[in-house]
């Protein structure tokens, strides 16, 4: 919730409002904020943020740095920074995005796409999420990788277009995933006792191992959540 | 009263409609109809097709306008097109190019 703020609050400028009566279809581009509060239809493009109220409809390909959706949205969001769907939030089409929230009580039925995450922050998170899972990871996959075992970071590009499903990343993940996950069914990942043994072994495996995990359970978590929201 | 602005980066190209007051800083291209006032501010570009109750125009509007009650066009105006509506008004300073109908027939 402090995203909103953080938003409004570094744009003091957001003196486009497109009110509750107001049917704009056709192409909109700007580079400042948008508030929908009635309906645009078409194309969205903005270099800020588009923000759309309750009372806001979307039926739009949206292009921005960051949404925040209250209201409706019905076609793809791609944000450079972040798309949030807040508790009033509903939505049917793709995210792709860094930062994806989707906050308790959104409705949202389509596909999320973090895949553009900077590799700085991502592994600063994932080792809490990813590395109880770690022994998890097929260890078929092992075998490719460990020509390159130093590049963590580089090894998770590769691995996403194997697995074009899993498409969550999982570091924002927790805020989304944390409900789902007790009741997420991941593959088989029932070894958490092993990695204790494993860390002790070449130094190759972990490394390697370590990124296929996060899409198991990314993408575990992330089915979950969209068959919740489905059912909702 | 709830508002619709358009701000000064704003660009949009189709149709924009509604039952509200609507104020255009930015550029508008395709038509606009409204049951209510358009504001062209300043800054504002229009080349659109215009139906509304009011206008007035303080930016550029390059289009045909009808409104059912009446036009302004305000100093530093730039507006070409025609113009129809039962009043029109056109201050000091205002450029247009354009028929005028303020639709004598019917009154």
């Amino acid at each position: 919730m402090a995203t909103p703020k953080e938003l409004s609050g570094s744009n003091d400028v957001n003196n486009t409002v497109v009110g509750p009566s107001i049917l704009i279809s056709g192409r909109l581009t700007g580079d400042e904020d948008l508030t929908v509060r009635g309906r645009v239809e078409g194309e969205l493009t903005l270099s800020r943020t588009l923000i759309v109220e309750p009372s806001g409809v979307v039926k739009a390909n949206v292009a921005v740095r960051n949404a925040i959706v209250s209201g409706v949205v019905v076609g793809n969001i791609n944000a450079t920074e972040s798309v949030e769907l807040t508790r009033e939030g509903r939505m049917v089409g793709d995210i792709h995005a860094p930062r994806v929230i989707i906050v308790d009580g959104a409705s949202f039925r389509g596909r999320v796409d973090m895949g553009d995450v900077e590799p700085g922050r991502l592994p600063s998170q994932r080792p809490v999420v990813a590395r109880p899972a770690a022994p998890v990871t097929r260890p078929s996959t092992a075998p490719a990788r460990p020509s390159a075992p130093p590049a963590r970071p580089t090894t998770p590009p590769p691995a996403r277009p194997t697995a074009p499903v899993a498409t969550t990343r999982p570091a924002p993940a927790p805020t989304v995933t944390m409900p789902a996950r007790p009741a997420s069914k991941p593959l088989p990942p029932p070894p958490p006792p092993r990695v204790e043994p494993r860390p002790v072994a070449p130094p190759v495996e972990p490394a390697s191992a370590e990124p296929p995990t996060p899409f198991a359970l990314g993408a575990g978590a992330k089915k979950k959540v969209v068959v919740k929201k489905k059912t909702r | 009263m709830a508002n619709t602005v358009i701000g000064s980066s704003i660009v949009i190209d189709g149709e924009i409609s509604g039952d509200e007051d609507l104020v255009i800083q930015g550029t508008v291209k395709g038509k606009i109809s409204l049951k209510e006032s358009l504001y062209v501010e300043g800054s504002g570009v229009v080349e659109a097709d215009i139906e509304t109750q009011n206008v007035e125009i303080a930016g550029r509007v390059t289009g045909n306008i009808v409104a059912s009650d009446k036009v302004e066009l305000k100093t530093d105006c730039r507006v070409v097109g025609d113009i129809k509506a039962p009043r029109i008004l056109i201050a000091d300073g205002a450029s247009f190019k354009g028929n005028v109908d303020m639709d004598m027939k019917e009154r």
